[in-house]
């Protein structure tokens, strides 16, 4: 159960990383078809406009709203039976932040400097998440062998 | 006491540290796990549809502040069907085949798409009758695996005929055909799209025009149908990219009918000329003054731009959301979009209504939101209506005569292009404003997020209608609710064996 918390938890750090590079890609593709012609209003980015980079903005939304939480959520059991110091609080902190992403994400729509938000929570994830899967097995308690006896 | 508290401690500590301890720990592991889990599970066994359903059964009535529902009209008892509700057969003064077909497709631009078409084209050939004319429209279908239906988008037809598959007929398979048929009653732009797979499909070009012109015809106007179109997320003008010139004579009116068959709104602006709005969705607009201003047009939703060309032949452009363009005279660069944004709550001059909505019969809410949840066992962030997942979603019910007052509030992060099947709603109010122009009769009505409408119809088209989200995308995700009407019944299912979805 510890592997596979640590697994989760890396496996997390790394959708930080992808969810980073396809959103960055995804914006430079755009800003390069819009240079190259291309005209992006509300109808044409409904229909998917087509272009080298559209890719990375499914890729961030799929990923964003489905893998994340459920990774972050199977580590979040995990974490009962893994005995970590702490692997239940850094697992649920995790849950909470992801959530708080995921929303962040829809709503940043509506109210654009909530991305900010996004950008710094997405850093934080990436941080607990290394942290979260470099956590020491707990202490077995100690079973004090003087006041056993005694 | 204290002892007693102490004594306790001691065994509760030597239960958990000696042969009970791993155990008591596994134990509360798995119900940690569970109280998760378990809520999760539940929600997504709960939200499970069956494979068939009855679109009656959906949701939860809601009356509105007005008389019960009669037993009649409950699911399951007798009523009148919905497909009882229909012109009877007899000569038509427009006859029309369409037959669908599905593969690859060129658009007149030359492009090709993997995509649909009717009589072998996209957009499908333009419907045009005068008023009064009875219509007929026989749909085939050649070779469309998942079934088409054809929807009358903004044409209040009898209930029986609006294509929407799984409601009002089962999805017309491969080698299959439907007739449909209605009065050409209301003069206007109007549009015709698949409703089953509604989304693919009508991406994909199964649409086409309808234009009903008034008895004594439109003078020395000339007409022009626009129809705008993402195919493949490329933009066109009836099929064809870029500047597409069009036929008008120097000096001339012309009506551009502009339709927006895609998923959002597009900005129409004219350059060269000032235009007046002459209609919306289907229906004239009173007093239209001349504007400069950049015009939303709803998805599914319609506009007749009135343009007085330039007597000396000077360029003229109907810029469609920057992206193309239909030029009448000399060549004329592209515009910018106006600073300024036509809004039809103020344009225009005010009329009388037909109707008092001050005493309104029922007054229903339709507050779309948004929330983590399942969707028929998919998880992900889904529209709510009334604070709702669907297909927990309210059944709005009304009686023939009814004055119905709907308040539309939008607070979920996007906006929704509403659209109500088989009737024509007044625009009241928006976020409380009373409209001061033109009565605003709209069939597909963009709410932006953060804003409400209030509107209000007379239920004067018995049936079983859908009220939903036009951006097509959206009914599926759960934008989608009913208006029934008491006594009416519907004999189809969504899903079974014509595996009807209508979304």
């Amino acid at each position: 159960m510890r592997t596979t918390y640590r697994v989760l938890a890396w496996i997390l750090a790394v959708e930080v990383v992808v969810q980073a590079a396809a959103i960055a890609w995804a914006l430079f593709g755009l800003s390069a078809w819009i240079e190259s012609g291309g005209v992006l209003d509300a109808a044409a980015m409904q229909a998917e406009p087509q272009f080298d980079g559209v890719v990375g903005f499914m890729v961030h939304g799929l990923n964003g709203t489905m893998i994340v939480p459920a990774v972050a959520l199977l580590l979040l059991v995990v974490s009962f039976f893994a005995r970590l110091t702490r692997g239940v609080a850094f697992a649920a902190a995790l849950f909470l932040m992801v959530v708080a992403q995921v929303l962040l994400g829809m709503f940043a729509h509506a109210i654009p400097s909530l991305g900010m938000l996004h950008g710094a929570l997405a850093l934080a994830i990436l941080v607990t998440a290394v942290m979260s899967a470099r956590l020491t097995p707990a202490q077995r308690p100690v079973e004090a062998p003087s006041a056993a006896v005694v | 006491m204290l002892r007693a508290r102490r004594r306790s401690w001691r065994l509760g500590r030597s239960w958990r540290t000696r042969a009970g301890g791993p155990r008591r720990r596994a134990l509360i592991a798995v119900v940690a796990a569970l109280v998760v889990i378990a809520p999760i599970a539940w929600m997504w066994i709960d939200s499970q549809m069956p494979s068939s359903y009855s679109v009656e059964d959906m949701g939860t009535p809601d009356l509105g502040g007005g008389p019960g529902m009669d037993h009649a009209g409950m699911a399951g008892m007798t009523g009148t069907a919905v497909d009882q509700l229909r012109e009877p057969p007899g000569p038509a003064d427009v006859d029309v085949t369409l037959t669908a077909r599905a593969g690859r497709v060129t658009l007149p631009s030359g492009r090709v798409v993997d995509g649909y078409t009717l009589n072998g084209t996209t957009p499908g050939p333009e419907i045009r009758a005068v008023q009064g004319q009875m219509v007929q429209v026989r749909l085939v279908n050649e070779n469309v695996a998942e079934g088409v239906t054809l929807h009358w988008h903004g044409y209040d037809v009898p209930a029986g005929d609006d294509g929407v598959a799984g409601v009002t007929q089962d999805a017309v398979g491969p080698g299959g055909s439907f007739v449909y048929r209605f009065r050409a009653d209301q003069v206007g732009t109007f549009w015709y799209h698949s409703h089953q797979v509604a989304d693919p499909q009508v991406k994909g070009g199964l649409f086409g025009a309808l234009v009903v012109t008034p008895r004594d015809g439109l003078g020395d106007t000339a007409d022009v149908t626009v129809m705008t179109h993402n195919y493949a997320g490329r933009r066109t003008v009836n099929g064809l990219e870029g500047d597409v010139p069009a036929a008008g004579a120097p000096g001339q009116r012309v009506r551009v009918r502009v339709v927006n068959t895609d998923n959002g709104p597009v900005q129409v602006w004219v350059g060269g000329a000032p235009y007046r709005l002459a209609a919306l969705d289907g229906t004239d607009v009173n007093g239209p003054t001349p504007s400069t201003d950049s015009l939303p047009v709803t998805a599914g939703g319609r506009a007749d731009l009135e343009i007085d060309l330039p007597a000396d032949g000077a360029g003229v452009r109907v810029e469609l959301g920057g992206a193309s363009a239909v030029t009448f005279g000399r060549p004329l660069p592209p515009t910018p979009r106006p600073a300024g944004e036509l809004d039809p709550l103020r344009y225009g001059s005010p009329a009388a209504l037909p109707f008092d909505p001050a005493a309104a019969d029922r007054r229903f809410d339709y507050v779309i939101g948004r929330r983590l949840g399942f969707l028929d066992g998919t998880p992900g962030m889904w529209w709510t209506v009334n604070g709702h997942l669907w297909p927990d979603v309210p059944m709005y019910v009304v009686r023939e005569g009814d004055v119905v007052r709907m308040h539309i509030e939008n607070g979920s992060g996007e906006l929704h292009p509403m659209h109500l099947h088989g009737h024509h709603a007044v625009v009241l109010a928006r976020d409380g404003v009373p409209a001061t122009g033109s009565p605003w009769w709209s069939d597909s009505l963009d709410v932006q997020d953060g804003h409400s409408y209030d509107i209000a119809f007379v239920a004067d088209n018995p049936g079983l209608w859908m009220d939903h989200c036009h951006n097509l995308a959206h009914p599926s995700e759960g934008l989608m609710a009913h208006l029934m009407y008491e006594g009416v019944t519907t004999p189809y299912r969504v899903g079974g064996d014509p595996h009807n979805d209508p979304e």
